[in-house]
């Protein structure tokens, strides 16, 4: 943070990335700030090795911020980092191509779903298919592209895909095969969505209250649910 | 030595190298005797050629000069820092007079193996990656285990999935070849086995998303860099039984497989064998594989290293749900009773320390033995069937169990020795548990990672001592415990047999050890910079005989630092090789 403008960092990979870029905007905006667009970093093994410290080196030297991340209870951040209140709650969806489903409850159980691998909606689905008498529930497959995964709803190689909804509304904006995808009820498994906010450095607490008058107002003055109607993402402002 | 180590002319001018002569130094070595295969199938006791000395992975030199009587008169002869810090498993070889040595970030050194002087480097130009990619990046500071000779050539595989062929006497790049993308994930993290004309390697990188449904080991032929097969480790459609493992998941959502250690070679039979790690993810909660044993993970190959084709395989820890993976040395051992050779594969081939023999010929089971203290395993039936313990089978996410031994723990990278003579397997071990439990971690909003969470590593109930020694007597019939040292800090470093009656180890105490193989008693101990690391070997020149040893950082010596406060980690890596001998005016080396 240098003078009137602002470092703010992103996760190339997020599915959220250009919404991201968009709050952070609105917010620097807010704040009379200018804000320095960084591209952060991504690229990781499933089992997440490096992040932590990848993302404590960019805090460290680059980042006053770090758009989109996860506002959890459990959260797997440092302490050294603190979160801000969150800019927007997006839920995880069910999408299918056939016309006759209604619902999840209106899938045959012969057929698999996909999940978007280490997911929110996979813990979802997977406790939820725990719980269940045997035959009940859905073969599933983990997938970590979704555009794989849409592919192998289209052609039928599984039913329906449980993921978070931006990748879809990103799926569908950039790709004209994905049209016939559409939401359906995922009862009777229990919704799951993620809150979305900011990270900053738990030494800068001037930095994040800002932070969260700024979100506070962008959600009370209807610009986040602006921001999340151009981008066609579900959920709520704020939460 | 001959003396036929040129300096080369530099295209620096000499203003420069007077500034920084050192930096620039580049020397060509004269002469240079190819490594023929008839070499490698029978190397000369005084050197060592490839990975574990011969194709058989013993870990075990024919020179007896240091031996019980002469170990305690060891002197260092010289020492060298390695090129770089951070993490490495280097596997030096020696060959001509000359040390080929490698560390991470692909870089590979000539050093006169008798004076320890420098005589080219070679640095590989890893290939410009986006920010993006920073797991790559971080791949770069991954260890290499081993390099390989051949002919006129030594042959490197890189991070950025390449096999690099550089000449031995000036380390100049003589081809390349870009095996696999490494934008998708893949990268080399194991060197190549040199073997019927080819070279053969195995890839990793195989638990990144990118590179879902492909883990192989691949054949290339070793003059022109031509792809000759390729076997990919989950995914064999000539085997239904594998494709039902995985209880019906397609090859694209497969991860894992890796075959994570440099294969042994049978000659006579022109069989490859290879060590396959774990599945991915690691939880079948998560994987959806149900209760398939998703083979080929934690499995031994036996392939025709003509043609790539799976002679037979055996599964050595089938459903893994705790990392616990499979991936280390295979050996070959040979042993004539009553007129009959038995040739078998002898292995402790994952973290849960469980040592098997197999018929090599046909992947019979002969004997299992278990050594570290481990819970995963339940049983073994007579025909080789593992059993895993089902109650360690996750019900749910977040549910939690303590499993022994620890994905830190146990049977790691660091390879046991055989020996000959006293027909026995030498194995470092570590005794260490921990909890695991399927958890799903998000950092960023809608894009997370992680399959299972890990616990602190702790020792078994009522041990104190992390480190085993384990000497196990080998035959076709059994594989009891010849004797065990225990002691406080993890070994980190692989272990080397020699016909002087030693095997050599070392920990992270930074103590290079030497151990009566016959009655497992300490005979020599030293200690060093850093934690003792890599493949200790052996070479003899000018009749004397040379024990390297490696320190430094690994993946091993790291994860000790936060077990046992009261052995602290030095500052700096500390990555070097120290290289002793005897005194001058002992005997001459042999080979017996």
């Amino acid at each position: 943070m240098a003078g009137n403008s602002i470092n703010a960092c992103f996760d190339v990979t997020s599915l959220g990335r250009p919404f991201d870029e968009a709050v952070a905007k609105a917010i620097g905006d807010a704040l009379f700030l200018e804000v320095n667009v960084v591209e952060g970093f991504g690229g990781f093994p499933l089992n997440g090795d490096g992040f932590m410290d990848e993302l404590t080196l960019a805090m460290n030297n680059t980042c006053d911020v770090f758009m989109g991340v996860s506002v959890s209870a459990n959260s797997p951040f440092s302490e050294a980092f603190s979160l801000t209140r969150p800019y927007a709650t997006i839920p995880f969806v069910l999408a299918v191509s056939d016309p006759q489903w209604q619902s999840l409850g209106d899938i045959p159980k012969d057929r698999p779903l996909g999940t978007a691998m280490a997911s929110m909606g996979e813990m979802q689905y997977i406790t939820w298919a725990q719980q269940q008498p045997e035959g009940q529930s859905w073969v599933r497959y983990p997938y970590p592209d979704p555009i794989k995964m849409a592919t192998r709803v289209l052609d039928g190689t599984i039913a329906g895909m449980i993921l978070w909804q931006p990748a879809l509304a990103r799926l569908q904006a950039e790709r004209p095969e994905t049209e016939a995808l559409r939401v359906i009820d995922s009862a009777p498994i229990p919704g799951a969505a993620v809150s979305v906010g900011a990270l900053v450095s738990s030494r800068n607490g001037f930095l994040r209250s800002e932070m969260d008058q700024a979100i506070d107002a962008l959600v009370a003055d209807g610009t986040i649910d602006a921001l999340m109607a151009e981008f066609g993402y579900q959920g709520l402002a704020g939460e | 030595m001959k003396s036929r180590i040129l300096p080369a002319l530099l295209a620096a001018s000499t203003a420069l190298a007077t500034l920084s002569a050192p930096a620039f130094a580049q020397n060509v070595i004269e002469d240079y005797a190819p490594v023929t295969a008839e070499m490698l199938a029978n190397p000369p006791a005084e050197e060592w050629l490839m990975f574990r000395g011969k194709y058989n992975n013993q870990g075990y030199s024919e020179l007896d000069m240091i031996n019980k009587d002469t170990v305690g008169d060891l002197e260092l002869a010289w020492a060298w820092p390695m090129a770089e810090a951070g993490i490495q498993e280097t596997a030096p070889l020696v060959h001509d007079g000359i040390m080929f040595l490698q560390t991470n970030n692909n870089i590979v050194e000539a050093l006169n193996a008798e004076t320890g002087d420098l005589i080219w480097q070679y640095r590989h130009p890893v290939a410009e990656i986006p920010a993006s990619w920073s797991y790559q990046a971080n791949q770069a500071r991954r260890q290499k285990n081993s390099i390989a000779l051949y002919e006129d050539k030594v042959i490197l595989t890189t991070v950025d999935a390449k096999i690099v062929v550089l000449n031995a006497a000036d380390g100049k790049v003589a081809w390349e070849k870009q095996v696999l993308d490494y934008n998708l994930g893949y990268s080399y993290t194991v060197g190549a086995q040199i073997a019927d004309g080819k070279i053969i390697s195995a890839i990793s990188g195989c638990s990144i998303a990118g590179t879902a449904g492909g883990c192989y080991i691949m054949a290339h032929d070793v003059e022109t860099g031509d792809e000759v097969w390729r076997f990919n480790t989950i995914d064999d459609p000539n085997n239904p039984e594998q494709q039902a493992s995985w209880g019906g998941v397609p090859p694209e959502n497969r991860w894992g497989g890796t075959p994570w250690t440099t294969g042994a070679y049978d000659p006579d039979t022109n069989t490859t064998y290879w060590g396959i790690g774990m599945p991915g993810p690691y939880a079948e909660l998560i994987r959806g594989s149900g209760d398939g044993s998703v083979l080929y993970t934690n499995s031994t190959l036996a392939l025709d290293a003509a043609t790539g084709e799976l002679k037979w395989y055996y599964q050595h820890l089938p459903r893994d749900n705790w990392d616990l993976d499979s991936p280390f040395e295979r050996v070959l051992v040979d042993q004539e009773i009553d007129g009959v050779m038995h040739k078998m594969l002898v292995t402790v081939p994952g973290k849960n320390g469980i040592a098997f023999a197999l018929d090599r010929d046909t992947g019979e089971y002969l004997w299992s033995k278990e050594t570290i203290v481990q819970n995963v395993v339940s049983s073994i039936d007579d025909d080789g069937k593992v059993n895993i313990n089902e109650d360690l089978v996750f019900n749910a996410l977040g549910e939690e169990f303590l499993v022994c031994s620890s994905v830190s723990g146990g049977k790691l990278w660091q390879a046991g020795a055989y020996s000959p003579d006293t027909q026995a397997f030498f194995v470092p071990l570590t005794e260490a548990c921990n909890t695991v439990a399927p958890t799903q971690t998000e950092f960023t909003a809608g894009n997370a990672v992680g399959s299972v969470k890990f616990g602190p590593r702790v020792l078994p109930e009522g041990i104190t001592d992390a480190g085993l020694m384990q000497a196990l007597d080998i035959n076709p019939e059994q594989g009891e415990s010849k004797w065990q040292y225990r002691y406080r800090p993890s070994p980190t470093s692989s272990v080397l047999a020699t016909a002087g009656g030693l095997v050599f180890g070392g920990d992270a105490a930074r103590e290079i050890k030497a151990w009566d193989q016959e009655t497992g008693e300490l005979v020599w101990s030293q200690r060093l910079n850093a934690p003792i690391g890599g493949y200790p070997m052996t070479y003899a020149l000018n009749g004397e005989q040379y024990l390297v040893v490696p320190t430094g950082y690994s993946n091993s010596a790291s994860s000790i630092s936060s077990a046992f406060p009261e052995i602290p980690l030095p500052t700096g890596s500390g990555n070097s090789i120290f290289v002793f001998k005897l005194p001058s005016d002992t005997t001459t080396a042999s080979a017996n």
